[in-house]
């Protein structure tokens, strides 16, 4: 089978899953996790396979083509000549188009279109690896659940959702998506629906992200009216002429391809808008530390491994986008940065080992931001970088924190139990990985990746520290299959070029005065803190959990104990990555290498910000001696004997009930945005009730009037309906008559 | 125009339906109903092959009486496919006023004479859709008619069954007198029969000084005399057949008196029909493109009272008939109601189409832009016509599968009392749970009818609001006609949200209510397979509505594109530049 046939197993599998569990769920009864388990493991298998043979046609090495192959499997709608762009019009650039007509009416076509590249083939294996781990693990956590069946549709519904939207090859089916894991989020957050903190933690994850959802929506209509297609890809119009698709390689190709200024840089801030609704960043990331009180293994697939990353996804898929607009870019990163030192501080005083975890892949996740709004290669790919060892240790993790609720009898507070490590100790060990790796010490997986964002940071900060290869990756970016020929040589000129000049005068928003070395130094100091802050709770949370005397709260009884094989199992699998994932991809460079020839990294703008990997031992020092004053500062605190001990009220002061609140963010809201607008809805639906429901009324009483007066003549006897009818057809012949 | 042995050859499927009805009507001595069916099936299967082999898009073949193009092909085709589908729903109706005799005696389910007359309803109904002549025409209306009495009258045989069957025979023939009246008027003005002649002579008058014919000589002013009258009389004709205003009150008791299946049949075929005789009309005033004949000012009048008498009859039918369903309880008077106030949407794709000619021949009768805007309207109408027909049929499918239900009854009562058919709004109580298949697939049927989307009828409103929005839109000036157009536009919308009100009635009975009644589902299995097959086909179109688009579309543009002249075999070579043209907008679409 070729690829892109391939490519249509991964999403297909876990859907057919999902219908089969829908359909045969209760009849299935205590196997119902069946079609979800082999229908994951199957897609696993082939998004594996998949990655294989991207990296394969990549070709590897220093500069690897761009692989782009896109299967059209039907178009869903066509309007013929939607857009007609105006002369001078982005969409219309010559060049751009290619034939004669530029400026020619294009349809708007929603093709159902997916594409394997290395960005989607690796978030693929992420999703469905990580997504059949913890479909196994769910079968020992969700055992006795009466909504077994329904849990197991859910997570395959989800991994279809999931794998459809890194897949997608089209904005408006990128939203689609967007929406369905939204909507599988919320079922999953909801699991427990009669609970009522489940369901307003549903609701309210659910209402922050439309927030976010309504940024995607306008960022979509606004690149619709600037490009004239909402296509990733390149597609052929009936007379022979290409349309340039968003990320396509011609658009790519292009320097002047996309646009800078007021626009561009709208479209990216209301893009990051929706990616810091989906993943959970400032000011809409209060809805993840309450989506943890869906059941553990969805928080770890959803909440933390996977739908989460969908925003770093879209930032990092529409990479040239963000490219031409350097106020949207260091925007990105301060969002990122302020949101992981502000998510770690406040994961230092929570007693939830949940939400510690939580507030954890906030804070991580503001790291992915940071380092994707530096705008470099380096960047980029360390974004992703992290993003998967984030995926292997965060979920590792969850499921730790989930094995002890399970054996703790849903207890979750670190304060009621302690020094578990004797009673299971496979998931002591196994969650001390996972922590290591969080808080970034050599050699686990965190580290590497950390290192490296902390390393795109370092050189926007200190640009004279690092010599950027400017000019030495000019690149001569070819079209195969289209027209086998070399389209556009790869200057170094237009509104890209400003990304790398801090004080470009030619700012076209207020945005752009933003990107200054200073910011950018002090956003590097505040990635250090958090790094620091990242290894202090992290294993402030390790202490209280598991050494000290052993403490069981009474809600576990009398069989507290470690978990079945086939919950541990997933923990020892994902240890492995969680160790060495970093490591490995790091020393041989395959992973950068690999999504270098993504084809939104291949624009000239982003490899022109190419420079060699180094390991930045001054950075590793850093990074490594923050954690180690982290982990200290939290043995001080919590180990041992001392785990339940009072030492961070006395350290923090009167910062402590500051942080417990959570910095007050969600009375904050409360009160400015929750409260007005309930005070205006009252306000509405007192009018609703007094004024508009009377017009309603009158309106919908206008129908049913009508068909009263219609109905007499409705009066069943036929010699009646000859007549109307006989009647009506002489009224029609003298009116026309009339009118001549 | 002479008959020949080619003629029969175009119409081998019809004369293959009429020998399936022979073989049905005599086996019916012998064997049950359900041979009578199977025999229905495989005429049907054979015609549809057989006409599938004939040429279609292209080139259109027109053979004495009879013209085959890509209009006609693709009206067989629905008329075929929907005609199966309903053959299944027809088999499985086994509505008990059928089985009881007046003795109390039950006998068998039906009888064999049942699938020869709907296998003659068929091949009438697919000769109105060849008629290239005005007999021809007029005889396969009738040849609708008269086979829709006998339906009606065999199913059901209790009072309301035979008042339901009488009412729809007086009025059928009413109707048919009316329309009779349409005929006899153009052949008065054209001075033929033959459709093509009279749309020749129609677009000719007024540019050559007289025109002399069979029938003496007409003159513009006494074209102006006879248009309104024609016009009046022929849209009574399709009106009463498409079950529009002024020609719709018969459907609601008709419906109601009837059984589901025959229901199923009442509110789709003939349709079908109404909705070819107006299309023809239309073609009328339309020259074959490549002919280059100039279009006279009596053809423009003709077209411009033509749209506005079917945009004013589209927005009053479509009114009426929510308004009135608005109001009703009994399930099939509702669902005629919904039929009243379709006939009203499809009517709009008319009135666009006879618009959109009307500015193409005032451009001079051949520019291709406005040829491919006209293309819209009558296609919009065609993709709606099939996409009411697969929800319509799937509709009466499940309620003729349903049957009956049973009756509240207590275990400790001795007997069970018999059982009730299923007649109101409240019948369909908790559907969801008892049936839950019947009642997945009406909800979708009754969305797909409301109009939303990703249901095919979604794509249809849609495209019916687009090209009623298409005409005139280039133009410079806000002109009258758009004003009209915009203002039709607005009706619909507004009937679209009204008919939602007791679409989704019948969707919050199936899946928000209980009830302590069973339903039994005590219809044939084969009217169960209908539904499925159309909720099948619902939901493909709903994923891939553009194969059914371009098919559609294809056959209207051959409609107001090509009419054949009389005697041609086939089209001279110059029509084929402008097939590459409408073969490129088609593309882009």
């Amino acid at each position: 089978m070729s690829p892109s046939q391939l490519l249509i197993l991964v999403p297909l599998l876990p859907l057919l899953a999902a219908l089969a569990t829908v359909i045969a769920g209760r009849r299935l009864g205590s196997r119902a996790h069946l079609p979800a388990v082999f229908g994951i493991a199957a897609a696993a298998i082939v998004a594996v396979s998949l990655v294989i043979t991207t990296a394969r046609s990549s070709g590897g090495g220093e500069n690897p083509r761009p692989v782009d192959m896109v299967t059209t499997l039907w178009e869903w709608a066509t309007v013929a000549d939607a857009y007609e762009p105006e002369a001078g019009s982005p969409a219309a650039v010559p060049g751009t188009a290619i034939g004669a007509d530029a400026h020619a009416a294009r349809p708007l076509s929603i093709a159902v279109a997916l594409r394997l590249d290395p960005l989607t083939a690796t978030m693929l294996a992420i999703i469905t690896g990580v997504g059949l781990l913890v479909a196994v693990y769910s079968i020992g956590y969700m055992h006795d659940d009466p909504g077994y069946p329904r849990f197991f549709a859910l997570v395959a519904m989800f991994v279809f959702s999931m794998s459809m939207l890194v897949a997608a090859s089209n904005f408006l089916l990128v939203y689609v998506f967007w929406e369905a894991v939204g909507a599988c989020s919320y079922l999953l957050i909801g699991f427990w629906f009669s609970k009522p903190e489940a369901a307003r933690a549903a609701k309210k994850a659910f209402l922050v992200n439309r927030v976010g959802d309504f940024g995607l929506a306008i960022g979509v209509f606004l690149l619709w009216l600037t490009y004239g297609t909402l296509d990733f890809h390149d597609t052929l119009s009936p007379d022979g002429t290409i349309l340039p698709g968003i990320l396509g390689q011609t658009r790519l190709a292009d320097v002047s391809g996309y646009v800078g200024g007021l626009v561009g840089t709208a479209i990216c801030l209301l893009l990051l808008l929706a990616a810091c609704g989906k993943s959970a960043q400032l000011p809409l990331h209060v809805w993840l530390p309450d989506a943890m009180e869906g059941p553990t293994p969805a928080s770890a697939l959803i909440h933390a491994a996977t739908m989460v990353t969908a925003g770093i996804y879209l930032i990092a898929r529409c990479a040239p986008l963000y490219m031409a607009c350097p106020g949207a870019l260091v925007t990105v990163s301060i969002i990122g940065t302020t949101t992981a030192l502000v998510a770690a501080l406040i994961g230092t005083v929570q007693n939830d080992l949940k939400r510690v975890l939580a507030y954890s892949t906030i804070s991580q996740l503001g790291y992915m931001f940071a380092s994707l709004g530096t705008g470099t290669l380096l960047g980029f790919t360390a974004a992703i970088f992290h993003l998967l060892t984030h995926a292997f240790f965060k979920a590792l993790l969850f499921l730790g924190a989930g094995s002890v609720m399970h054996s703790m009898g849903g207890v979750i507070d670190m304060r009621r139990f302690g020094g578990l490590r004797k009673l299971m100790p496979i998931t002591a060990v196994t969650f001390l990985i996972g922590s290591l790796a969080l808080a970034g010490i050599a050699p686990f997986a965190g580290f590497f990746s950390k290192d490296e964002i902390l390393a795109s940071l370092h050189s926007k900060g200190w640009p004279d520290a690092h010599h950027a290869a400017t000019g030495e990756h000019h690149a001569l970016l070819t079209t195969p299959g289209l027209t086998g020929q070399t389209i556009h040589d790869v200057g170094y000129r237009g509104v890209s070029a400003q990304s790398d000049h801090a004080l470009s005068s030619s700012a076209a928003t207020g945005l752009d005065a933003l990107n200054q070395p200073f910011v950018w130094q002090l956003l590097f100091w505040m990635a250090l803190i958090t790094a620091g802050l990242t290894a202090f709770y992290t294993f402030r949370a390790v202490f209280m959990t598991f050494t000290g005397p052993l403490r069981v709260p009474e809600e576990a009884g009398h069989h507290a104990h470690e978990s079945p094989p086939v919950m541990t199992l997933p923990l020892l699998i994902l240890a492995v990555p969680a160790t060495l994932a970093g490591l490995v991809l790091f020393s041989t460079e395959s992973l950068s290498h690999f999504l270098a020839a993504t084809p939104s990294f291949t624009a000239p703008s982003v490899l022109e910000t190419a420079t060699p990997a180094v390991f930045h031992w001054d950075l590793a020092i850093q990074g490594t001696l923050a954690a180690a004053l982290g982990i200290v500062l939290a043995a001080v605190g919590h180990l041992g004997r001392r785990s339940d001990g009072p030492q961070m009220e006395r350290w923090l002061g009167p910062f402590r009930p500051f942080l417990e609140h959570r910095m007050f963010i969600d009375q904050l809201y409360v009160g400015l945005i929750v409260k007005p607008l309930e005070a205006i809805a009252f306000l509405a639906a007192m009018f609703d009730r007094a004024f508009i429901d009377g017009i309603v009324r009158g309106v919908a009483w206008l129908p049913v009037a009508t068909g009263a007066v219609v109905r007499r003549l409705q009066s069943g006897m036929v010699q009646r309906y000859a007549l109307a009818g006989v009647i009506g057809v002489l009224a029609i012949i003298v009116i026309l008559a009339w009118r001549l | 125009m002479t008959t020949s042995f080619e003629t029969f050859l175009l119409l081998a499927p019809e004369l293959v339906l009429i020998l399936a009805a022979l073989v049905a009507f005599l086996a019916s001595a012998f064997a049950g109903l359900r041979a009578g069916w199977l025999v229905a099936i495989l005429g049907l299967g054979l015609a549809l092959m057989i006409s599938g082999d004939q040429p279609t898009a292209g080139a259109a073949v027109s053979s004495g009486p009879v013209t085959l193009d890509g209009f006609s092909a693709f009206m067989r085709m629905l008329i075929y496919t929907g005609g199966l589908v309903l053959c299944l729903v027809q088999a499985g109706d086994r509505f008990r006023a059928a089985v009881q005799t007046d003795s109390g005696g039950v006998h068998r389910h039906g009888s064999g004479e049942e699938a020869g007359t709907f296998l003659i309803l068929l091949a009438g109904l697919s000769l109105v859709g060849l008629a290239n002549d005005l007999v021809l025409l007029f005889v396969g209306l009738e040849l609708v008619s008269i086979p829709t009495y006998i339906l009606l009258s065999l199913k059901r045989s209790d009072a309301a069954g035979q008042e339901a069957s009488l009412k729809y025979f007086y009025l059928s023939l009413i109707a048919s007198a009316l329309f009779l009246y349409a005929v006899v008027c153009l052949y008065g003005l054209g001075g033929s029969t033959s459709l093509a002649a009279i749309g020749s002579q129609l677009r000719s008058l007024g540019t050559t000084p007289v025109a002399t014919t069979v029938v003496g000589t007409i003159t513009p002013s006494m074209a102006a005399v006879l248009l309104p009258v024609t016009l009046g009389m022929a849209l009574a004709g399709a009106a009463f057949r498409m079950a529009a205003v002024p020609m719709h009150f018969y459907a609601p008791d008709v419906y109601q008196g009837t059984s589901p299946g025959n229901a199923a049949v009442l509110s789709t075929l003939p349709k079908i029909a109404g909705v070819v005789v107006l299309a023809r009309l239309v073609a009328l005033a339309i020259p074959p493109l490549g002919n280059g004949q100039p279009v006279g000012p009596v053809a423009e009048t003709f077209l411009a009272e033509l749209w506005h008498l079917v945009a004013v009859v589209a927005a009053i039918t479509m009114t009426v008939g929510n308004c009135m369903a608005l109001m009703q309880t009994n399930l099939r008077r509702l669902l005629a109601c919904s039929s009243i106030a379709h006939a009203g949407y499809l009517l709009v794709g008319i009135a666009a189409a006879a618009a959109a000619s009307s500015s193409a021949s005032s451009l001079g009768g051949n520019s291709l832009t406005a040829a491919s805007a006209s293309l819209d309207g009558l296609g919009a109408t065609l993709f709606y016509l099939a996409t009411y027909l697969a929800a319509t049929i799937g509709i009466f499918g499940g309620l003729t599968y349903l049957g009956h239900r049973w009756p509240e009854w207590s275990a400790t009562s001795q007997d069970r009392p018999p059982l009730e058919e299923i007649e109101t709004i409240d019948d369909l109580n908790g559907l969801a749970s008892t049936n839950p298949v019947v009642a997945l697939s009406l909800a979708v049927f009754l969305l797909s009818l409301a109009g939303i989307p990703p249901f095919p009828g979604f794509w249809g409103k849609l495209s019916l609001v687009t090209s009623a929005l298409g005409i005139d839109s280039g133009a410079a000036v806000f002109g009258d006609r758009q004003s009209w157009f915009i203002g039709l536009t607005v009706v619909l919308v507004l009937n679209a949200a009204i008919a939602a009100g007791y679409y989704l009635r019948l969707i919050t009975a199936m899946y928000f209510k209980t009830t302590d009644k069973g339903t039994q589902a005590d219809g044939g299995l084969s009217a169960g397979l209908a539904m499925v097959v159309c909720l099948v086909v619902v939901l493909s179109f709903s994923l891939r509505p553009r194969g059914l688009f371009t098919s559609a579309s294809e056959a209207g543009s051959t409609l107001t594109g090509t009419l054949v002249t009389d005697v041609a075999d086939t089209m001279p070579g110059p029509d084929e530049p402008i097939d590459l043209t409408m073969q490129a907008s088609l593309e882009e679409f």
